[in-house]
């Protein structure tokens, strides 16, 4: 399941579930950085949990459920962090925003008022060249609270 | 000092204002006719009364696609929400010579004639609204994308409503450009189209690029400079699923401008998908041919610099006869400053997609030098100019890096032997290991004291030197610079410009250098900085490539004088200590300020306090977030890693062994702009060279210890003596 679709994908099992999405899938908002889990460019959502789609083969997915930067239609949390950047203007050449909104809805998804630093511990794999870590700081906190807002 | 209004219209060399006609079809509806209208190359008007903005600069990430479209929006009278931004293609025919982007000049060096390009058809609308109402163009305004009749309320005519008479009539003889108080975006932080796509993940990198019957490449290159392939072995590599074909990648020569040429001698293994290319070259095995560089270190090079420095040299500056007055007094100040090799490391790995069809050629990859990647596509293909389309969508990241066009050069070499699209994606591991970087530089400096050691003139020999080259010195202390240093032989790595170019030497040299002038003088270092701006001359740069106007030391003054107090400069703080900068880059000044404290040799940045003089600030939310990305950048080359080169390989591979600053190590960044109504100048380089001295000097100020090398680690500080 992918952004609550049931897909089929045609690619070699070892093939990194990252490269499935962007050369098989066409779904290129899931970027590619490092290969290696260390930047965080690449990350989406397993079953819930932000992982790194690039070291992980796609064999290692059957019936499991993932969520994509493109799919804040079945997430409501990754909308809310997506209107967050926004209108904080956080992005800036926005290559590894992808990868950082997934982990901050992640985050959001457990912890709906993150602390500095839970922020900084779910956040700290994900790099950011342009350096709008400011941003990102104050873009989740815009997102927790309008999560808040809308709960109450 | 000559203040600059922004609105005085300078010519744009070689550019000038460009307008092109379209003829209507003949049309005998009296309906609104089907036709989109091009008055000029930045915008097309849509029959549906939208507008599309064609932004002619590189979108890299600072914003310009956003700040030009508000120009445009402006001085035309558009809604930005009815304006669609197009990304342009590489055209000297179109746009002058000024396309490609770098040296902070892409606002600055389009404001002009994107103005005057955006009244002259706003004169047109207006005109064939006049004539279609009868009326007199003095009773006509334009607003939101429509004509509007002063003398009757309500009454307005669509820009759709009037192009074809609009497409008809001849240009104004005079245009008038919108008065600063007409202007609704221009001042304002718009969040923009480019803002939006990435906040959605769809911003359209060429990394995403895909064609019918495109083949995926990967390129094992040489890892030493100049060194040459042997011979390889393909077997297993064809063996790997997805593998279509092997091929050996020819080196290009490095051109004269460096900005051409240096493809490393390669082999490439085109497959299906990037994955199966990635794995394909994992499987090769080749022999290379290391040649001079596989002996070379980055130490041979820092030795190397330190060797010519003992040969003779002359002064090619020498500001106020500063070699005369040096010789003064025999009591010399001299201090050497280091810093090491540095990658660019753009999110975004190099990668650039060609489709060469024999008698043309069309790319598309993220470039900040369209034009130039143009024409050297042209030469490498000997094809005309015109055979060459360059698509240049925005890229993840340039810093300078994408203004070195080797990675396009790649994907043409290759579509030119298979004769169908091809993409090349570096691996993160290429654009550390062989890619092209900021060079090693090391800088002398050496001043004559009074006899109250107060300097008397300064002598400079480093990485900058030669008449043209940069130099940003704005203070009043006279100055001389000699030959620039060089290697003994060619380059160990390739140069590519890297964020601030030579400013982050020169800046590291200068500002450290002013450091402890006023520490020997026993001054404070903010006031000591302001006391020889006060006398300081206006430097004439104007003529200098990239610079555009001249350099004003009371203008950097005065943001000094304004970071001192935003900052709270010297009121102290349990354990926590100031270092201040003041830098200028081009036309444009910044004033820093960085609050740090030590322990067990650790710096932590709390919290740094800037304020920029760029102009007129066009978008107050880009301004500050380019300076607060400078900063960051500044503090990975500060405190972070840089490139290490051992027997010609360089060690640093991917984001694990060259760290960049973290969130967790981000500090709290408050940026403040200086008001101002001058010609916009720019912002993404000028925040980068101030921040390594602000910090060291802060160091300083904490320690005691005067740390002169780049980066600064635990080590290093714990081996100083204070």
């Amino acid at each position: 399941m992918i952004n609550g679709e049931l897909l089929e994908v045609d690619a070699h099992d070892n093939m990194p579930l990252l490269w499935a999405l962007r050369d098989v899938l066409d779904m290129t908002g899931t970027k590619y950085g490092c290969g290696k889990g260390l930047c965080g460019a690449c990350t989406v959502h397993v079953d819930g949990e932000a992982v790194r789609s690039c070291t992980i083969p796609i064999s290692a997915l059957e019936g499991k459920e993932i969520t994509t930067i493109e799919g804040s239609a079945v997430n409501p949390i990754l909308e809310k962090v997506q209107d967050a950047w926004y209108v904080t203007d956080v992005p800036q050449c926005g290559y590894c925003q992808s990868g950082q909104m997934m982990s901050a809805a992640a985050l959001l998804a457990k912890n709906s008022n993150p602390s500095q630093d839970a922020i900084h511990s779910a956040m700290n794999g994900n790099l950011c060249r342009c350096g709008t870590y400011v941003r990102i700081r104050k873009a989740i906190r815009a997102a927790a609270d309008n999560l808040d807002q809308n709960a109450n | 000092m000559e203040r600059r209004n922004f609105f005085k219209i300078t010519s744009l060399a070689g550019g000038g204002l460009l307008l092109s006609t379209y003829l209507p079809l003949a049309c005998t509806s009296t309906e609104v006719p089907n036709i989109d209208w091009e008055p000029n190359f930045f915008i097309r008007i849509n029959s549906d009364n939208t507008v599309t903005f064609i932004c002619s600069q590189s979108e890299l990430g600072q914003g310009t696609s956003t700040g030009l479209a508000m120009v445009a929006a402006d001085e035309l009278g558009v809604s930005m929400d009815k304006l669609k931004v197009e990304f342009g293609q590489g055209s000297t025919e179109r746009y002058g010579d000024v396309q490609d982007t770098g040296g902070s000049n892409g606002l600055r060096i389009v404001w002009p004639s994107l103005r005057e390009a955006m009244a002259t058809t706003r004169a047109l609308l207006v005109a064939a609204a006049a004539q279609k109402w009868q009326i007199d163009v003095d009773e006509c305004y334009c607003e939101d994308g429509h004509i509007h009749r002063k003398d009757q309320e309500g009454q307005k005519l669509a820009f759709g409503e009037v192009l074809e008479i609009a497409s008809t009539l001849p240009a104004p003889r005079e245009i008038k450009l919108k008065e600063p108080s007409e202007f609704r975006y221009i001042g304002k932080s718009v969040l923009g189209p480019k803002t939006k796509m990435a906040a959605k993940g769809t911003t359209p990198y060429s990394i995403n690029k895909k064609l019918p019957n495109m083949l995926y490449a990967a390129i094992a290159r040489c890892p030493v400079w100049e060194g040459s392939l042997t011979s390889f072995d393909a077997t297993e590599a064809l063996k790997v699923p997805g593998v279509v074909e092997v091929l050996e990648v020819e080196p290009t020569e490095l051109q004269t401008t460096d900005y051409k040429g240096g493809v490393r001698p390669g082999v490439a293994v085109l497959a299906n998908s990037t994955w199966a290319a990635f794995e394909g070259k994992k499987a090769l095995k080749i022999e290379w041919e290391m040649g001079k560089n596989g002996l070379k270190s980055s130490a041979t090079i820092q030795q190397e610099l330190a060797d010519n420095y003992k040969t003779p040299s002359k002064a090619n500056i020498n500001l106020n006869d500063a070699t005369t007055l040096f010789g003064r007094s025999s009591k010399v100040f001299s201090a050497v400053y280091d810093a090491p090799f540095q990658a660019n490391a753009c999110m975004e790995p190099l990668n650039a997609t060609a489709y060469h069809r024999g008698h043309k050629v069309e790319v598309w990859s993220g470039t900040q030098a369209p034009q130039l990647t143009r024409d050297r596509v042209a030469e490498l293909t000997g094809l005309p100019v015109a055979a060459v389309t360059v698509n240049n969508p925005p890229s993840g990241g340039g810093f300078g890096r994408r203004y070195f066009c080797d990675f396009v050069e790649e994907a043409v070499i290759l579509s030119e032997k298979v004769r169908v699209p091809v993409k090349v994606t570096w691996s993160r591991e290429d654009t550390f290991l062989t890619s092209k970087y900021h060079p090693i530089t090391k800088d002398y400096w050496q001043a004559s004291l009074d006899a109250n050691n107060y300097p008397i003139a300064i002598k400079y020999r480093g990485s900058i030197g030669r008449p043209g080259a940069y130099r940003c010195y704005p203070y009043s202390i006279p100055i001389a610079f000699y030959d620039y240093l060089k290697y003994k032989d060619g380059w160990l790595l390739p140069r590519a410009s890297w964020r601030s170019v030579y400013a982050h030497p020169w800046g590291l040299g200068l500002e450290s250098f002013m450091d402890e002038l006023a520490q020997n003088a026993n001054e404070d270092p903010l006031q000591f900085r302001i006391k020889m701006l006060e006398n300081a001359e206006v430097v004439e740069q104007k003529e200098l490539p990239w610079v555009g106007d001249d350099l004003y030391p009371a203008k950097l003054k005065n943001t000094l004088e304004m970071v001192a107090e935003k900052a709270n400069w010297d009121t102290t703080n349990d354990g926590i200590y100031q270092g201040v900068s003041a830098m200028g880059y081009n036309t444009s000044y910044v004033a820093m300020v960085a609050d740090i404290s030590v322990e067990n040799n650790q710096v932590k940045v709390h919290k740094v306090t800037a304020v920029i003089d760029c102009g007129l600030a066009v978008n107050p939310s880009q301004v500050k977030a380019q300076i607060e990305g400078s900063i960051m950048w500044g503090l990975s080359a500060t405190l972070k890693d840089g490139i290490t080169v051992e027997q010609g390989h360089v060690q640093q591979s991917n984001y694990d062994t060259y760290d960049l600053m973290r969130i967790t190590d981000a500090p709290d960044i408050e940026v403040h702009i200086v008001e101002s109504n001058d010609t916009p100048s720019g912002t993404g380089e000028v925040g980068v060279p101030g921040v390594a001295p602000a910090i060291l000097n802060a160091v300083y100020a904490a320690t005691g210890k005067r740390i002169r090398q780049l980066p600064i680690t635990a080590s290093l500080l714990e081996s100083a003596v204070s």
